[in-house]
């Protein structure tokens, strides 16, 4: 008796202990938390915000078309309006929305605590947040972006664009900081942070899809980033990559644009199927079938969908046998989407179906999207898309596949979902109203845009004559927005009023299988014990398992030691390797993601001084951050987690989620380069003399720069050795070496084109030779800076034999830097000679 | 000729893609109502699947079977409809658009797309040219071939009832071939967002016999007998200066364009505004905008820059009532 | 015969073996056209040359899609035990890997010969 109670107090020990180590802090400070649920409802909300606005401004933009030759808004307004409304709806609202519901499932999903970075995934809720605002806002001074979401130059980088040019550029640059923030935090989260024995045959199918959209946003949203670099050198220093008249060509943008644009349609696609097969399983009371098809299916589609870009350009007089390829990847990507649905459609044949409200937007969703897709196969034709390409059709199939696949799942996740929050369900009446507003407003708004398209209108027109066959069309597409905008109201008003008076349910209420159905509403600790996993669907086969997390019977029930920790396993089986320590509630996501805003914004208005100020205050608070929140030498070796495991505290190189989060950024920031070298040879392909009897940089200078460079790379490989085996002065003499050559790297760098005096504004070919140049030296830089960092923390005693993760990190860095030189210096400095 | 605008005005199929005029145009509807057929019914069998296997009473069927479904469905049916679509498709692509470093033997037109206009130059066999603007006509049953540029933004042509689109592509000279089979008037516009007055940038499409086409070219050849016409409008036609952009034949209003811009450049400073030696034939004023009459043209020069935003043409709200009307009705002549 | 193939590998990316195989093959036909048609003089020979160009790579890259097939297919057992391959044991784990390999293996091979197609219908560097 005295043992049961002895038990029970341990227990409420241990809880009060969590409690406390998870805490959120109170007041105005909440907002400097940094826990995952807080951060994925907050970055939820904000994601639904700015979707319910770009709503409002289709509504606006729909008004405007119900009649023709309306004069109800001017076409100022109108190209504002449906600029802002394409690029809220992806920038702001489809992808961000994914990022939300990731970063709030995903640890209890995965029986993690946390996400391995905490304050990473703040820091780009907090870009996102004030990114997002800035780009929302500038609407209402008449200033948002008026060239289309694709903003394609050269009317874009004309003065007709205005400042709403730069807005969306710097803008969405500072989105995409965030989306890529976003990227790392998952794939690490998803490949090192799941519960024991959680193999990657027993991973929920939303972690596998999510894994694989994280992937493809660090492929493809560099290209995007790399793009606004040319385009915001062109609008801010008149540097011509897009100016036919200096050997410029506006179809480059289009290019890096669209390796982005398509890539990020399945990006958002993905995740949204990713809720279905949840939730499927679910309601037809059994695993999902063919679980290895889903897999198949995510990964074919995720590297397809990067074969398609051209798909948008088979107007631009691109050679028929590229348009082509294209064409045919198109085609292919169909595939794996079919066995998406039809795995959808066998699970519930095999299973029996309780038909509930997610179930019934699951349906509608299913229905609207197979539609899309089928349009889509059509499109993705050469011939039929030179008549669709740009018209109404176009708009059509792109919001039944966006609606049907994206809107419908996310709503369907929300009522699934909601007792996960605040364990209350949603009305179940209000629900199924909803559900067919939405579903027939949608389907009266976007079944005519066929027709009107197919009888020939254009897109982004602000009026249109009458009696071409267009106007009843249009009216009818109208009517039918309104009842959409209805439906999506009454949701909103579910979300936000309703909840409140229902009773709070049940823990499990649709008795889900998954294991984020075990996490507590109430408790911010995630899972209250980390169990080991041996299903894909732990609640339904591992008797007990519920009762026993709570009862904290599993592993990591406690916080003795006044941390946050979770748990780092192995790739594939998921084998224990290390108890992680995440950071806590902090100021300094916000102050980063604020002075980083500052940045941006600041260019726009092009007050340079500010801009400067602001970018040093960042670079301070970054290593702030890195100096007082990561590489933590722990106080003992190891922690004991319970069932005779002890796990080490510390882990450097391949071991720690610091390397991957490394390798995983600078793939990203690597597809960036690639795309700016890609546009380096798309110039040469144009033009008959690519160099146009111009200086180019010399052979000298390049090649001086490449071997700096090559050498403050093996003083830093060099510098992790002899630290490794203890050498700490010489490996500390080894870092001041590396900094000096990469500093005389750097110089050297530019003196190629500098003294050759090539003058970007003048011709392409010099502008390309500049920017690589200036690519390659700014990361010279930041790997002086940290080279520096490791010197630093070294002689701060913070660097040791056995605790060396910065000084691994910092080498994989110069790998990837070395490789950059290569080809940066081999491209400008040896290629015009091989010519 | 001046009584085809309203009708024009009124038709509806006059920009449709599912009434093709052309060649290209009748091969791609055809495609479409294969493909809109067989997509339907893959729709219909989808949707009816899943709104069985919702059913609660109704027998489950085994994980085997459930396997079959996925591969037959999503692997074999799709693979198969797939790979004969696509094949078609390529089939079809060089048939459509069958040029390629040959020069075609008939008229060649070439088009500048401006914002927010289309300026167009036939080049004859025989070495001459004809210039004209924000309207385009063409031989029935004669492949012609189309050159396409742009004086500034990216622009897109496109004649729905003919064929489809190209985009015009400063720096690029893209071609286009249309086959006009249809007698007709039809209604072009430009297709790729290009600025505030993108809706109003369109122009009428006539497919005309060979024989009305080469005496209309003929015609188009010398400049309007209206020209000579002695009228008050023709005075203040060049005291207001409009020949500093506007070009017409017989006149010393040059614009600022030769008779036809060199293509193979970027041609910005060649073309300030459409020609008008033939004005007064044209169907419409204002690319596409409004239908040709004196009324109209007399409003257009006085308030061009609020009935097209962003046009570049100043507006004359200066001018009297009677003094458009004489400009108005001197155009109007030049027939 | 299966001593040949290389002894199996502990790894996550055997699974994008094949579609990484699609993507370069993509990728080569993509900048090989794209080159030939820009550069004639750069790559000589006539179109034709490309077309087998395309076919000799092509074939290249269906042969070392079926290599990664047969490499999944001894990592599945050969096909001996069925989906859905989701017991909590290193060896089913192994299986599924094999399984989901070989199933992504079948449609870059597809993928791959959709990329080839063109060259059977498209002659010229027409636009």
């Amino acid at each position: 008796m005295s043992d049961v109670s002895e038990a029970g107090r341990d227990r409420a020990a241990q809880e009060a202990q969590l409690r406390a180590v998870w805490a959120n802090p109170s007041g105005w400070r909440y907002w400097t938390s940094v826990n995952n649920t807080q951060v994925g409802l907050w970055y939820g909300s904000a994601a639904f915000a700015f979707m319910l606005f770009a709503g409002l401004l289709a509504l606006l933009v729909r008004a405007q078309l119900a009649v023709p030759e309306n004069d109800l808004i001017s076409a100022e307004l109108y190209n504002q309006a449906y600029t802002l409304h394409g690029t809220v709806m992806m920038f702001l609202f489809a992808v961000p929305i994914f990022e939300a519901v990731a970063i709030f499932l995903l640890p209890p999903m995965l029986g993690a605590r946390e996400l391995p970075f905490p304050r990473l995934g703040a820091f780009g809720f907090w870009s996102f947040f004030i990114g997002g605002v800035f780009v929302c806002g500038s609407i209402f001074f008449g200033a948002a972006p008026n060239s289309g979401w694709f903003m394609y130059p050269p009317l874009a980088t004309s003065e007709q664009a205005g400042i709403g040019a730069d807005i969306w550029l710097l803008g969405l640059s500072f989105i995409e900081v965030a989306s890529l923030a976003a990227a790392v935090e998952l794939i690490v989260g998803i490949m090192k942070c799941r519960a024991p024995g959680m193999r990657v045959n027993l991973m929920p199918l939303f972690a596998w899809y999510l894994l694989i959209v994280a992937g493809m946003i660090i492929f493809a949203f560099p290209p995007l980033i790399a793009g606004d670099l040319l385009f915001e050198m062109q609008r801010m220093f008149d540097w011509p990559f897009f100016d036919a008249a200096r050997g410029g060509d506006p179809l480059l943008w289009q290019h890096l644009f669209w390796i982005f644009g398509h890539p990020e349609v399945y990006i958002i696609f993905l995740p949204a199927i990713a809720l279905l097969a949840m939730i499927i399983p679910t309601f037809a009371g059994r695993p999902i079938v063919g679980y290895s098809w889903i897999v198949l299916a995510a990964v074919g589609t995720g590297f397809l969908s990067f074969g398609l870009w051209v798909h948008h350009m088979f107007a631009t007089g691109l050679p028929q046998i590229s348009l082509a390829f294209f064409s045919a990847a198109s085609e292919a990507v169909a595939i794996p989407t079919a066995v998406q649905i039809f795995v959808f459609i066998a699970t519930m044949l095999a299973g029996r179906v309780i038909f509930s409200i997610p179930m019934l937007f699951a349906m509608g969703g299913i229905a609207i999207f197979v539609m899309g897709g089928l349009t889509g196969v059509m499109v993705a034709l050469v011939p039929f898309d030179w008549q669709a390409h740009d018209t109404y059709f176009i708009v059509a199939h792109l919001h039944y596949v966006l609606i049907g696949g994206m809107l419908f799942p996310i709503f369907a996740g929300l009522y699934y979902y909601y007792p996960l929050i605040d364990g209350k369900h949603m009305s179940e009446r209000v629900g199924r109203l909803a559900f067919w507003l939405m579903f027939t407003g949608f389907n009266i708004t976007f079944l005519p845009m066929h027709i009107t398209g197919l009888r020939g209108m254009p897109r982004r027109v602000y009026t249109y004559p009458a009696d071409i066959g267009w106007d009843w069309l249009n009216l009818l597409s109208t009517v039918g927005a309104v009842v959409l905008g209805i439906g999506m109201f009454a949701v909103v008003v579910d979300v936000t009023l309703h909840r409140r008076r229902k009773p709070k349910g049940e823990q499990n209420p649709w008795n889900a299988g998954t294991l984020e159905w075990v996490s507590e509403p109430e408790e911010n600790w995630g899972v209250r014990s980390i169990p080991r996993i041996e299903s894909r669907y732990p609640l339904w086969d591992q008797k007990d398992l519920a009762r026993q997390v709570h009862a904290g019977e599993w592993y990591l029930p406690d916080a003795k030691e006044g941390r946050r920790e979770t748990l780092v396993t192995s790739v594939l089986d998921a084998e224990p390797e290390q108890v992680l320590r995440v950071g806590g509630t902090s100021y300094v996501s916000i102050f980063c993601a604020a002075t980083l805003g500052t940045v941006f914004i600041a260019l726009t208005f092009k007050f340079w001084v500010v801009s400067l100020l602001a970018g040093a205050a960042f670079l301070a608070g970054v290593i702030y951050w890195l100096w007082t929140g990561t590489g933590e030498i722990p106080e003992k070796e190891e922690k004991d987690i319970g069932h005779g495991i002890s796990l080490p505290l510390y882990a450097s190189g391949v071991k720690s989620v610091g390397w991957w989060a490394m390798f995983i950024t600078m793939s990203g920031d690597g597809t960036a380069f690639a795309s700016l070298v890609f546009g380096y040879f798309f110039f040469w392909t144009r033009h008959e003399d690519f160099m146009v009897g111009l200086e180019g940089p010399g052979m000298f200078w390049p090649l001086v720069a490449l071997a700096l460079f090559a050498a403050a790379w093996a003083a830093t490989v060099a510098a992790r050795e002899t630290n490794r085996r203890g050498g700490l002065g010489l490996s500390r003499v080894l870092l001041g070496a590396g900094v000096a050559l990469s500093i005389a790297g750097c110089a050297a760098g530019l003196a190629g084109p500098w003294s050759y005096g090539m003058d970007p504004t003048q011709h392409v070919y010099p502008a390309v030779v500049w920017v690589l140049v200036i690519w390659a030296a700014v990361h010279g830089g930041v790997g002086i800076i940290m080279q520096l960092y490791c010197l630093a923390r070294s002689i701060a005693g913070r660097l040791t034999a056995r605790h060396d993760m910065e000084l691994q990190n910092v080498t994989l860095y110069w790998h990837f830097m070395l490789v950059t030189a290569l080809i940066t210096f081999g491209v400008v400095g040896l290629f015009p000679e091989a010519l | 000729m001046a009584a085809t605008a309203p009708a024009l005005a009124s038709c509806s199929g006059v920009q449709s893609t599912l009434d093709p005029g052309g060649a290209e145009a009748t091969q791609i509807a055809t495609l479409f109502w294969v493909m809109t057929a067989g997509g339907f019914l893959i729709w219909a069998f989808v949707v009816a699947l899943s709104l069985y296997a919702s059913q609660w009473k109704r027998k489950s069927i085994s994980e085997r079977g459930a396997g079959r479904i996925i591969f037959w469905g999503g692997v074999v049916f799709p693979v198969t409809v797939l790979t004969a679509l696509l094949a078609y498709a390529l089939w079809l692509m060089p048939w459509l658009r069958p040029f390629g470093a040959e020069e075609g033997t008939g008229v060649r037109v070439e088009v500048v797309g401006s914002q927010f206009w289309w300026h167009v130059v036939y080049r004859r066999p025989d070495g001459t040219s004809v210039v004209s603007a924000n309207e385009i006509r063409l031989p029935v049953g004669e492949r012609v071939e189309f050159s396409l540029e742009s004086a500034d933004m990216i622009h897109s042509f496109w004649i729905p009832s003919l064929g489809g689109k190209m985009d015009m592509i400063p720096g690029r000279t893209n071609r286009l071939s249309l086959l006009a089979t249809r007698p007709g008037t039809y209604r072009g516009q430009c297709a790729e967002f290009c600025g505030i007055s993108h809706a109003y940038m369109a122009f009428p499409a006539i497919a005309m016999e060979p024989a009305d086409f080469e005496a209309w070219l003929e015609q188009r050849s010398r400049p309007s007998a209206g020209v000579w016409a002695p009228s008050a409008g023709h005075d203040l036609f060049m005291r207001e200066g409009c020949g500093t952009c506007h070009s017409v034949d017989g006149t010393e209003a040059g614009g600022t364009q030769p008779a036809g811009i060199a293509l193979g450049r970027t041609p910005a400073a060649g073309i300030a505004g459409p020609d008008l030696s033939h004005v007064g034939s044209r169907l419409t004023i204002g690319a596409g905008l409004l239908a040709n009459d004196e009324e109209a043209l007399a409003r257009f020069i006085a308030h061009s820059a609020s009935i097209k935003p962003g046009s570049q043409m100043p507006a004359y709200p200066g001018l009297s009532p009677d003094e458009l009307r004489a400009i108005a009705a001197w155009l109007k002549g030049l027939q | 015969m299966w001593r040949l193939l290389p002894r199996q590998i502990e790894s996550m990316w055997t699974l994008f073996t094949a579609p990484v195989v699609w993507a370069v093959h993509f990728l080569a036909c993509y900048v090989g056209a794209a080159i030939f048609c820009e550069k004639p003089h750069l790559l000589g020979g006539d179109f034709n040359t490309l077309r087998v160009g395309i076919v000799v790579l092509t074939v290249m890259a269906l042969s070392m899609i079926v290599i990664s097939a047969l490499l999944a297919w001894r990592q599945w057992g050969f096909g001996t035990g069925d989906p859905p391959h989701g017991d909590p044991t290193r060896r089913d784990r192994q299986l599924f890997q094999g399984y989901a390999t070989l199933l992504l293996s079948g449609l870059s091979f597809v993928a791959v010969i959709y990329t080839a197609l063109p060259v059977l219908f498209i002659t010229d560097c027409i636009r």
